[in-house]
């Protein structure tokens, strides 16, 4: 149990994957404009990883293994994300409308996140089983989310701010933002 | 013909370099520059897998149908990084260990699928594999420069040729944060220059992005408040 | 054409493509196999001449790698973060066991499993050691493979090295890397498992 608490503060927080791993860095600069939708955003995201490690887990464990063909593990993950991506999709399509209007824009993205294929290969590289890969997963995409809302905070804040240089303005002060967030989440690095 | 290629070369190195004008793939950009060697390793690799990636698809261009062409693309790119993956670890381990879970992750560089999608889909292969070549080498470039950036600032050294003692040294640059500064001001700077000429500020990722038509993250913001 | 035949010949390209690429991966897997494996005998080769440079012969020696783990767990080592992947005695020219060469990875790098060599000589003094592989930061955690970390372990006979960051006094402590804290509790962490191991092995007595 102790070991699954220090998993998820270890991913979520102290090695956070958007400001000391540098994955996800594309979602996390394009979609932290507003609030609103950066909060979708880390929904869909903390769902696809959560999954995606679970299946992944049980493909590498059971599968590919087995098999002797663990060197094949980069191109059988990325094609499980893909189509569970798609899946996930058409379900939500169907079957609940209202969670596809919440999350349907951001799912086709995930694909290409690569955070989502990060975690997987990060699972398979430290020798997690199934359990503590999808509790890696969830750690990651939790602070996926935390990093994102943050961000999305500052941007909405700061977006109107005219002491900002004008060369500055835009990416680069958003930059600087995410580069002084890193610096904060240093502080955690003494929880563990 | 040859015009052709030696335009796509000017125009993946310097008119729309991938990282300072387009502000793609920063996942690598920001991970593995710690150092200058680094920066050249990554930038190699990528430039290798763009290039075959480009050449196989633009060659299978007629062949694979458009509603698969994402997953097929994926497949291509993929395999060519498992392959290069190989290649690293039987000939230059070293560099292979140095950049770790970044060289699996090549395949979600959206530099690699935006040009499959923008450019060697449509074109013929010779081009293509000059795009690739234009596009891989501005990404190597700016790699380096980076890499060379953080490591004269972090660690007082280029190419681990050591400079400036460790006592004048500001850690923070081979730190995570540092590499958000370090391009923040390359960005900024590039604003700069552009802006006496009348250029556009460079806005976040997406709107430079080439496979902006295909990517739904650029009409997030207009369908929410349509 | 019917939708559902464009369908299935749409999956079917897209299948046809994937098994291309999955047998040339195959193909290229099993040419670069041999190098891949040289390489890592190679660096292995180096790594133990490096911790025992007056060895001339290493042979493997089978242990019991549950017990070993178990053990690590009782001396305090947070559990499965250190693990032993192998133990070789280090023989000199008529074949007299020097002591032990003990390959450790540890999953508490900033960056990825860190893999390492550590030499153990007879008595139980620290050899050297000898990083196998190591993705720290460029310029912080990769000082882990400089001398002047590394040299802290050699030539000590301790029961277990612990770091500080406020200059190392007694014998079995170490000067962490500045700003790198987590790969020097990370190494330290490592050694200190080959010592135990090396303990469990010889039950705290000499190679026999």
């Amino acid at each position: 149990m102790k070991e699954l608490v220090l998993i998820i503060i270890g991913a979520a927080l102290v090695n956070n994957v958007v400001l000391s791993q540098f994955l996800g860095l594309c979602p996390f600069l394009g979609v932290s404009k507003k609030l609103k939708t950066s909060l979708g955003m880390g929904a869909a995201v903390i769902f696809v990883i959560t999954v995606s490690s679970f299946l992944a887990g049980i493909i590498f464990i059971g599968i590919l293994v087995p098999l002797h063909i663990s060197y094949l593990q980069t191109i059988v993950f990325i094609l499980v994300i893909a189509a569970l991506v798609q899946l996930v999709e058409m379900i939500l399509k169907k079957y609940s409308r209202p969670l596809y209007s919440a999350l349907g824009v951001y799912l086709p993205l995930i694909t290409t996140n690569c955070a989502v294929l990060g975690v997987t290969l990060m699972n398979v590289q430290k020798e997690y089983n199934l359990l503590f890969s999808v509790v890696n997963g969830l750690g990651v995409s939790v602070g996926f989310t935390i990093a994102l809302l943050i961000m999305a905070g500052i941007r909405e804040k700061s977006e109107y701010n005219e002491n900002i240089p004008v060369p500055f303005r835009g990416m680069p002060i958003t930059m600087v933002s995410a580069g002084l967030m890193a610096i904060a989440f240093f502080g955690f690095s003494g929880l563990i | 013909m040859l015009n052709k290629c030696i335009e796509r070369l000017y125009n993946g190195i310097i008119k729309e370099n991938p990282t300072f004008v387009l502000i793609l793939g920063m996942c690598p950009t920001l991970a593995v520059t710690t150092s200058a060697i680094n920066g050249i390793g990554m930038g190699l690799a990528t430039t290798v897998v763009l290039i075959c990636s480009n050449l196989i698809i633009s060659i299978l261009r007629n062949i694979i149908p458009d509603s698969v062409r994402m997953p097929a693309f994926i497949v291509i790119v993929a395999s060519f990084v498992t392959i290069v993956q190989f290649l690293l670890e039987a000939y230059v381990p070293a560099l292979n260990d140095s950049l770790g879970i970044y060289i699996p992750l090549i395949v979600v560089n959206c530099i690699i699928l935006g040009r499959a999608e923008a450019y060697a889909s449509k074109n013929p292969p010779l081009v293509s594999t000059f795009d690739g070549i234009g596009m891989g080498l501005g990404f190597t470039i700016a790699l380096t420069l980076l890499g060379a950036f953080r490591e004269i600032l972090g660690s007082g050294s280029v190419f681990g040729f050591k400079f400036i003692p460790s006592e004048f040294n500001v850690t923070i640059f081979v730190l995570a944060p540092g590499a958000f500064f370090v391009l923040a001001c390359l960005v900024a700077f590039k604003n700069w220059t552009g802006m006496k000429k009348g250029k556009p500020a460079i806005e976040e990722s997406c709107s430079g992005c080439p496979s902006c038509g295909t990517c739904p993250s650029s009409q997030i913001d207009e369908k929410k408040e349509a | 054409m019917s939708e559902k035949k464009k369908m299935i010949k749409n999956a079917l390209i897209l299948f046809a493509i994937t098994l291309v690429a999955g047998l040339f991966l195959g193909l290229v897997y099993e040419v670069t196999k041999i190098p891949r494996a040289n390489q890592i005998a190679k660096k292995q080769q180096e790594a133990y001449k490096t911790v025992f440079q007056d060895a001339q012969k290493f042979s493997v020696v089978d242990f019991n790698a549950a017990d070993v783990a178990g053990y690590l767990a009782e001396k305090g080592l947070s559990q499965s973060m250190e693990v032993i992947d192998g133990v070789i005695l280090a023989n000199d020219d008529s074949g007299n066991p020097l002591g032990y060469v003990i390959n450790v990875t540890t999953k508490e790098g900033y960056a990825g499993n860190i893999v390492f060599s550590v030499g153990i000589k007879n008595d139980g003094t620290v050899n050297a050691i000898s990083m196998l592989s190591i993705a720290e930061t460029a310029g912080l955690g990769m000082k882990a493979k400089e001398p002047a970390f590394k040299d802290q372990f050699a030539n000590k006979n301790v029961d277990s090295f612990a770091y500080t960051k406020s200059g190392a006094v007694q014998e079995n402590e170490i000067d962490a890397i500045s700003g790198s804290t987590i790969t020097t509790n990370a190494v330290t962490n490592g050694v200190n498992a080959a010592i135990y191991c090396f303990d469990y092995l010889t039950g705290g007595g000499s190679v026999e």
